[in-house]
């Protein structure tokens, strides 16, 4: 959930921004990579997890899979990049950074960097098979796709391609990556789970290197 | 009687009522975190629905995606275990306000229950004895004052939550002032209420609870008591029933006491009424639990009544279909907590694979657990593994069972605090029905266990 991330973060960012809370930010952002993420990586590497979400006082943060990698099944797979959202100067918490939810391929080689691919080997097979990926369902409720869900609308990662209806409030489905929309695995009007893979987007690779 | 119930919760407890769910008749369907997707429960339910991440935040306790998980599953209950959301009336209140029925106490009556101070004023009317208290602090100097009218030591408590978040115990006026702040503000991050109250602390006190159930038509019965003075911080470790601090004469006056206030008070479904018992016996009424409990299962041996059929019955609107004299309590029981937890480390909680599991058996054996081998205990959540429960007719008999059923156990994967259990019963203390609820802490369990296995040797 992504997009709700961002909210969320963006509300709690208002009340701050004090200069001593930016400085208690960027302490925390050097402790955080420093210290909590190396820990995390090798932690999420050890486990069947496919995520693993660490909050201190205000401070969130997320390590996933890369998409396909997670066990039991292909999940979220929009929240690629293993990677901490942990903010940028003057905002206390991160809104994430365009950087972050865009590309699958900065979120990857910075899995990677890290030597933290867990699933030794299948990562190799995984990167082959990414010529396409699907949006999935940020919340339990009843899916409603949008405008840009038609098959072959080129898309960008981050683009609203739908909504679920969490009891009258709409969350929207985020195009996880750049790219093509393919299928719509689920009608419009369908329950959805969390975590539901809702919308098939096909990478034209030459134009994902593109980007 | 319900259709389909939306089970909001996890391990053994979901399990528990997905139980209940079946015993009854009705559908269940298991609400999950993606942390819990391979769990027993989610796997033996009717239907499993994903609500969300394995932060509690976002899954057991989000009330939108727990009540949009039971309106597009086609509940219409909502069964919310204990912890997460189970004493929750705003929730409550949203859960009806979706025509869905909370498995729970009403909303208004859990509102009118929901203030701990207002609660022992409220049952203080109705006949229960009351431990000496303030009524909420306004201030520093407010604390100080009733703190001298109360008498040190004092105990400091927060009005919402529990699990010994933002309490302290102190002796002198200079500990409360600086005490105080720390309470607040671990209350205000806990329970997002920092309102705190002061109430009169026994040294070696026991914790006795009584067992109630009150239907919507007024009638109700106590279902016995169960001791859980065997705590650890706070945190009960071991329950058994009938309690050895009280005489049998007293054990049904406390808990006639104690039903005839909640029925008075308006109280409906089951729930629990803690007390604090003093060396003489005299019982304190300190709050009420307006859920299911853990150590439920003590009293479901001992009665034969399924406790979590009767709360769901309750709750769609049954009679009780219980006089008191139904309600016949036979034998001993005693329940050990099983908790992913390094006694040799302070209790630090772990998680992992359970390489191996065997659930020990025989007469009067009950394991509640949501173990089987290759299942991976989560880190995210609280730490049971199961509970073990033990009955005898008579405490000896169960102890001596409980003896065998420890050794049987066999969990491989995770460390547990089972040989802290083995060391109660080997403990003096404890086989003499002689503990209290700061026992563990005082004599610190590494020297309990370290007492123990010399004892064995």
């Amino acid at each position: 959930m992504p997009d709700a991330d961002r909210q969320r973060e963006r509300g709690t960012a208002g009340a701050r921004g004090s200069e001593a809370s930016r400085k208690a930010d960027h302490a925390g952002i050097g402790r955080l990579t420093d210290e909590l993420l190396p820990a995390l990586i090798a932690k999420l590497g050890t486990t069947q997890l496919g995520e693993l979400e660490v909050r201190e006082g205000e401070w969130q943060v997320r390590l996933r899979r890369p998409f396909g990698t997670a066990p039991g099944q292909g999940r979220r797979a929009g929240d690629k990049p293993s990677r901490s959202q942990p903010g940028h100067e003057g905002h206390g918490h991160g809104r994430a950074a365009p950087e972050g939810t865009r590309g699958s391929k900065a979120g990857a080689a910075g899995a990677a960097r890290s030597g933290a691919d867990p699933t030794n080997g299948t990562g190799a097979g995984d990167e082959r098979q990414k010529s396409r990926t699907i949006a999935t369902s940020p919340a339990v409720g009843i899916f409603t796709p949008g405008s840009r869900a038609a098959s072959g609308t080129r898309i960008r990662a981050g683009d609203s391609l739908g909504s679920v209806n969490v009891l009258g409030v709409p969350q929207d489905v985020l195009a996880p990556v750049d790219g093509i929309v393919g299928s719509t695995l689920v009608e419009a009007g369908t329950a959805v789970e969390y975590g539901q893979e809702l919308i098939r987007i096909e990478l034209a690779v030459p134009a994902a290197e593109a980007l | 009687m319900f259709r389909r119930i939306l089970i909001a919760n996890r391990g053994e407890i979901a399990l528990r009522i997905l139980r209940a769910c079946r015993t009854l008749g009705v559908e269940a369907v298991v609400a999950y975190s993606e942390a819990d997707r391979d769990s027993l429960p989610a796997q033996l339910a009717d239907e499993a629905i994903c609500i969300g991440p394995p932060d509690a935040r976002r899954s057991y306790l989000s009330a939108p995606a727990v009540i949009s998980a039971a309106l597009v599953t086609g509940c219409d209950a909502i069964h919310p275990g204990y912890g997460f959301l189970s004493e929750d009336e705003t929730f409550a209140e949203v859960v009806r306000a979706h025509d869905l029925t909370f498995i729970g106490p009403p909303p208004e009556v859990l509102d009118r229950f929901a203030s701990k101070e207002g609660t022992r004023r409220l049952l203080g009317g109705f006949g229960l004895p009351t431990i000496p208290g303030s009524p909420m602090i306004n201030d520093d100097q407010h604390a100080l004052d009733e703190a001298d009218r109360i008498g040190y030591p004092v105990l400091i408590k927060p009005s919402a939550g529990g699990g010994g978040k933002g309490m302290r115990m102190v002796r002198t006026s200079r500990e409360l002032e600086s005490a105080i702040k720390i309470c607040r503000s671990e209350a205000k991050s806990a329970f997002g209420d920092d309102s705190l109250y002061l109430e009169k602390w026994l040294d070696d006190n026991r914790h006795v609870e009584v067992q109630v159930a009150v239907d919507r038509y007024g009638a109700g019965v106590h279902l016995g008591e169960r001791d859980c003075s065997v705590q650890r911080r706070h945190q009960k470790i071991l329950e058994e029933s009938p309690t050895p601090a009280l005489t049998s004469e007293a054990r049904a006056s406390l808990a006639e006491t104690a039903i005839r206030a909640v029925v008075a008070a308006g109280y409906e479904n089951i729930g629990t009424l803690e007390f604090l018992v003093d060396g003489s016996g005299n019982a304190f009424f300190i709050e009420i639990n307006c859920r299911i409990q853990v150590e439920h299962p003590v009293t479901e041996i001992l009665t034969g009544i399924d406790l979590v059929a009767l709360q769901i019955r309750i709750a769609a609107g049954e009679p009780l279909g219980l006089r008191q004299s139904d309600v016949v309590l036979r034998g001993h029981a005693i329940e050990f907590r099983i908790n992913a937890e390094d006694p040799a480390h302070d209790f630090r909680p772990g998680a992992g694979v359970i390489e191996q599991y065997h659930a020990p058996g025989g007469p009067g054996i009950r394991m509640d657990s949501h173990l089987y081998p290759g299942y991976e205990v989560p880190p995210y959540y609280d730490s049971l593994l199961g509970k073990l429960i033990v009955w005898g007719p008579d405490r000896e008999t169960a102890i001596a069972r409980s003896r065998s059923a420890l050794e049987e156990l066999l969990i491989d994967g995770v460390t547990t605090n089972v040989d802290i259990h083995r060391a109660l019963l080997e403990n003096e203390t404890f086989l003499e029905g002689r503990m209290t609820t700061n026992l563990l802490d005082r004599v610190g369990s590494a020297a309990f266990l370290a007492a123990a296995a010399a004892g064995a040797r």
